[in-house]
């Protein structure tokens, strides 16, 4: 079997392809019909695919895989937790998975990359969420310590309320480039005018 | 020189000189019984070339696997085909499709045999864009592609080809599985909008039968429509079948019955009737499914409290939807947020929720890209309604037929004595 794409992908840190690049090789290779099962990167293929938050196929991926892989393989089990705690929205416990497991070399940096990622989107839904949230909460959602967790948001402008250990949001206006493109005005309003007329 | 040699060689020979249309008239008077000749057919294969010899290369990988076929035969026969789908001529096997078709779906049996549907997928992905004449056509490899990505649980490949518009189907029976499997793989990656779509196709595609596949398609289309509005209407729109509109309800009482439960918006009454039809929707496996229709319910009803209040505490949405606790429900409204099925911002100081207005004010320069993509989608497909209806209008058999029956209502209309008198 020709890895050569995907640890291209792994050392490029191009980790929103890896899901697709295991995606393919896997169906070209089962269609030479090799028996390709035994050494498959499943842990990889899983963590590609919850990388991509493509939970639903990181799902069909683990039940589609053999039973001896699904018991016998510790990393494989241990990204199927990060999954799993996803599935379930237990959003704290994916930062426990991920701390969880002594991630082989080549899973490493995917593993750190993905948990960045998370922290930064959970950062944003907290920020669009919530008015007020107690540090507590925020610590967990993050995955940091109560201080750390603190000082993060305090950066971005929350503020704290000592007394009630509450943190008061700070909301990010939404800046969205808005580059106007006169051609497509022109198009609805051709629209429009011939609605019109 | 035997008869088998003389055709391989006339396969090489015709085939290099360019000469395709002259080989597929040998090919199709060589006699039948050179082609039963399955065992000795087999080796032949090994002194051709797939990709030059793509036509004779059918033929006789078609004898081969036609007919009855041992398991071993069956599973040797696995991966030349794969190798022939892959690396075959377009424009030779579509001089042979019906061939191409059947070879295809032996191929298809035999990886069911083999218990390796995942074997087939890719190749099989391969031989639609191979024998379709357009991304609008529906083959007969269409469902079975999708079976196949269903039972290997590959369903992001599936997704690949469901997203084209299909205006072409040469069988009802393709479009029919096509929409049902394509219908349970979108549910399976919860784009429910879209398997919405693909099931409806199904129950209100012309039917002169009530059929199986209608029938389970139904059952899902209700299920979903449940989980992504909320909602469901037994009213068929008027171009459904007439067979549809009588018979469906009578085969899926049960699920009648849930939807009834269901817009009662109480979750006892829902969860009394999962209780009581449990065996049938596992035996239909559905169960997944109706749970989902239940914890879509939770949402549904902290939606509806989004239409009558401004702000509400946590705790009275426990109480109003049922849950546990105010930890909870704040727990269901972060996951609403997330989802971007309600605004709202949690007040975790006072214990409140807010709920806000959609943000969004359709001026984003991403929001008039939707506008315009959706406008020309609209257009295209009246354009092609239009040459569609120009196309029946000036049909012979359509105008004879529309011909004759107005002259007989023109007959009618001077008959003063209606015929219902001669009972």
């Amino acid at each position: 079997m020709d890895f050569s794409l995907l640890s291209e992908a792994l050392t490029s840190k191009s980790y929103e392809k890896v899901a697709d690049i295991c995606d393919e090789q896997m169906l070209q290779v089962a269609a030479k019909g090799v028996a390709f099962q035994d050494d498959w990167p499943y842990a990889i293929h899983l963590l590609g695919h919850i990388y991509a938050g493509d939970i639903n196929s990181m799902r069909f991926l683990w039940k589609s895989m053999p039973a001896t892989v699904k018991e016998g393989n510790p990393e494989v089990i241990a990204a199927w937790k990060i999954g799993q705690k996803l599935w379930v929205r237990d959003y704290g416990g994916v930062y426990e998975a991920i701390r969880g497991y002594d991630w082989s070399q080549e899973a490493q940096g995917l593993v750190a990359a993905f948990s960045d990622l998370y922290t930064k989107n959970m950062f944003q839904l907290l920020q669009s969420a919530y008015s007020t949230i107690s540090i507590q909460d925020t610590a967990l959602f993050l995955g940091m310590s109560e201080d750390d967790a603190t000082t993060f948001v305090q950066q971005q402008g929350w503020a704290v309320d000592p007394a009630s250990q509450m943190l008061t949001v700070k909301k990010q206006p939404i800046v969205t480039k808005q580059k106007l493109d006169a051609r497509k005005l022109q198009n609805l309003t051709e629209y429009v005018f011939h609605l019109e007329h | 020189m035997d008869a088998v040699q003389a055709l391989v060689a006339n396969i090489q020979g015709l085939s290099s000189a360019g000469d395709i249309s002259h080989l597929h008239v040998v090919l199709k008077q060589a006699p039948d019984s050179l082609y039963a000749e399955s065992t000795r057919l087999l080796p032949v294969l090994d002194q051709l070339d797939p990709s030059k010899h793509s036509l004779g290369y059918l033929y006789i990988l078609e004898a081969c696997s036609s007919g009855s076929v041992s398991k071993e035969q069956g599973s040797a026969l696995v991966l030349p085909i794969a190798t022939f789908i892959n690396s075959c001529d377009t424009e030779q096997i579509r001089l042979a499709p019906d061939k191409f078709l059947s070879v295809c779906k032996r191929f298809k049996d035999q990886v069911m045999v083999l218990e390796e549907p995942l074997r087939g997928v890719a190749p099989m992905l391969t031989a639609i864009r191979k024998i379709q004449t357009s991304s609008e056509h529906l083959t007969s490899l269409h469902p079975e592609f999708l079976l196949l990505c269903l039972l290997s649980k590959c369903y992001k490949a599936g997704l690949s080809i469901l997203g084209d518009d299909i205006f072409e189907v040469d069988q009802p029976r393709d479009l029919f599985l096509y929409c049902y499997y394509g219908g349970m793989i979108c549910i399976g990656q919860k784009r429910f909008q879209k398997a919405l779509e693909l099931l409806h196709n199904v129950v209100t595609a012309p039917m002169t039968v009530i059929n199986a596949i209608a029938v389970e398609a139904y059952k899902k289309y209700i299920l979903a429509s449940l989980i992504h509005h909320g909602q469901f209407s037994t009213s068929l729109p008027k171009y459904t079948s007439s067979v549809a509109q009588r018979n469906l309800k009578n085969f899926c009482q049960p699920y009648i019955e849930l939807a009834n439960s269901y817009s009662t918006g109480k979750i006892e009454e829902l969860e009394t009737c999962v209780q009581k039809y449990k065996e049938k929707f596992e035996n239909d496996n559905n169960l997944g499914l109706v749970k989902q229709v239940i914890s879509s319910m939770y949402k549904r009803n902290i939606q509806r409290l989004t239409q009558t209040y401004l702000t509400l505490s946590l705790q009275d949405i426990a109480n109003s939807v049922q849950l546990n606790s105010a930890k909870e429900a704040e727990m269901h409204v972060l996951q609403m947020i997330q989802d971007g099925e309600i605004f709202a911002t949690i007040n975790q100081k006072d214990g409140m929720v807010r709920f806000l207005e959609d943000p969004e004010q359709y001026k984003t320069c991403q929001m008039i890209e939707h506008i315009d993509s959706s406008i020309q989608r609209i257009m295209a497909l009246s354009r092609k309604l239009t040459a569609m209806d120009e196309n029946i209008s000036s049909d012979a058999l359509f105008l004879g037929k529309v011909g004759r029956e107005r002259q007989r209502f023109d007959f009618d209309d001077f008959d003063t004595v209606p015929q219902k008198f001669n009972i």
